[in-house]
């Protein structure tokens, strides 16, 4: 006999998601999933983007999920931003099962809280975390082609912060090809940053802006 | 790579539902598959054959069903179906757009069983 059962996979990480959200809601959280490749920039634009949301008066934790170390956490914790880390031992993405209990140790209210997501660019399109903002970190120097490849990611994210934007000249950036490829697939804002040690930062203040507007709009 | 929790989740679901129907043996499992579902069928497929040994499901067939993305064309509103890396619309040859969520399926339709 045919059973037919039309049962979701992903339901429990689904239903966990949506506690989560509940939990950040609860608190006065803007919870912001950032995503992106290995090497795209991920933790030096928490850094730059908490600077100006703490000018602001906003407090900013971050959820670090990382294969393993505790690298990038230490760092953060260097310049103040409470942290958490999480490893996921060679999974190659988040779930939300384990947010719950970063969220629990950096134990915050009425902040935006990073989750950095585990470097990778097709996996953590799958698993909703319980966010409020998905946001991803795409690089210059990944090249114009990539949201023509990668359509899961770049269509599952509400903002792109274009990330080393100085090296579009040594690169050669094709800005319009990378554009029409995204807006195929996405409304999503672009942030154009540049974050290069020793020069002015620039795009951190707009994308600020931006997170900022999201979480006054949070009831 | 995230492919064997979600196959330890078929053959659970599978499973619960055969014998809540006093079903021994399943012999087909229909899964529905969007193509920007990240998920990859061969890998499926693989960690099926080592999960599903002494279960109700050790003699199933997979069978994949694939969804494609849906486009909405700009310029004439025609929507179709995403069709290689082509974003242009077949009618009018316009830029189209993806049109949001479609293209995720990713669920168990259901299965045959004795």
């Amino acid at each position: 006999m045919e059973v037919i059962i039309m049962k979701e996979l992903l339901e429990a990480n689904d239903k966990l998601a949506e506690e989560n959200r509940s939990y950040f809601a609860s608190r006065h959280i803007l919870a912001v999933n950032l995503m992106g490749a290995p090497g795209a920039g991920k933790t030096t634009l928490i850094s730059a983007v908490a600077q100006e949301l703490r000018k602001a008066g906003v407090q900013v934790g971050v959820i670090e999920g990382d294969i393993a170390s505790s690298i990038d956490a230490d760092n953060l914790e260097k310049q103040g931003i409470r942290s958490s880390q999480i490893n996921t031992c060679g999974e190659c993405h988040l779930d939300a099962r384990v947010i719950r209990d970063g969220a629990e140790q950096i134990d915050l209210k009425d902040a935006v809280v990073f989750i950095e997501n585990v470097g990778n660019l097709i996996c953590p399109a799958e698993f909703d975390l319980g966010e409020a903002v998905r946001l991803l970190a795409a690089s210059v120097p990944e090249g114009d082609d990539k949201p023509f490849k990668y359509v899961p990611m770049f269509s599952y994210v509400d903002a792109v912060a274009l990330t080393k934007c100085d090296l579009k000249d040594a690169v050669g950036f094709d800005s319009e090809n990378f554009l029409k490829g995204l807006h195929a697939v996405s409304q999503a804002p672009v942030f154009e940053v540049s974050l290069k040690k020793g020069a002015p930062a620039t795009g951190a203040e707009q994308l600020a802006d931006y997170l900022l507007k999201k979480y006054r709009e949070m009831a | 790579m995230h492919e064997l929790p979600i196959v330890l989740d078929v053959v659970r679901v599978v499973e619960e539902e055969a014998k809540a129907r006093g079903l021994s043996r399943v012999t087909k499992i229909y899964l529905v598959l969007g193509e920007l579902s990240s998920v990859v069928d061969e890998s499926v497929q693989m960690y099926f054959e080592i999960v599903s040994k002494d279960t109700v499901c050790s003699d199933a067939k997979l069978v994949f069903e694939y969804v494609p993305a849906s486009l909405k064309c700009g310029t004439c509103g025609k929507v179709f179906p995403h069709k290689g890396s082509s974003f242009q619309c077949p009618d009018c040859g316009g830029d189209s757009v993806l049109m949001r969520d479609t293209g995720r399926e990713f669920y168990i339709r259901s299965f045959d069983g004795t």
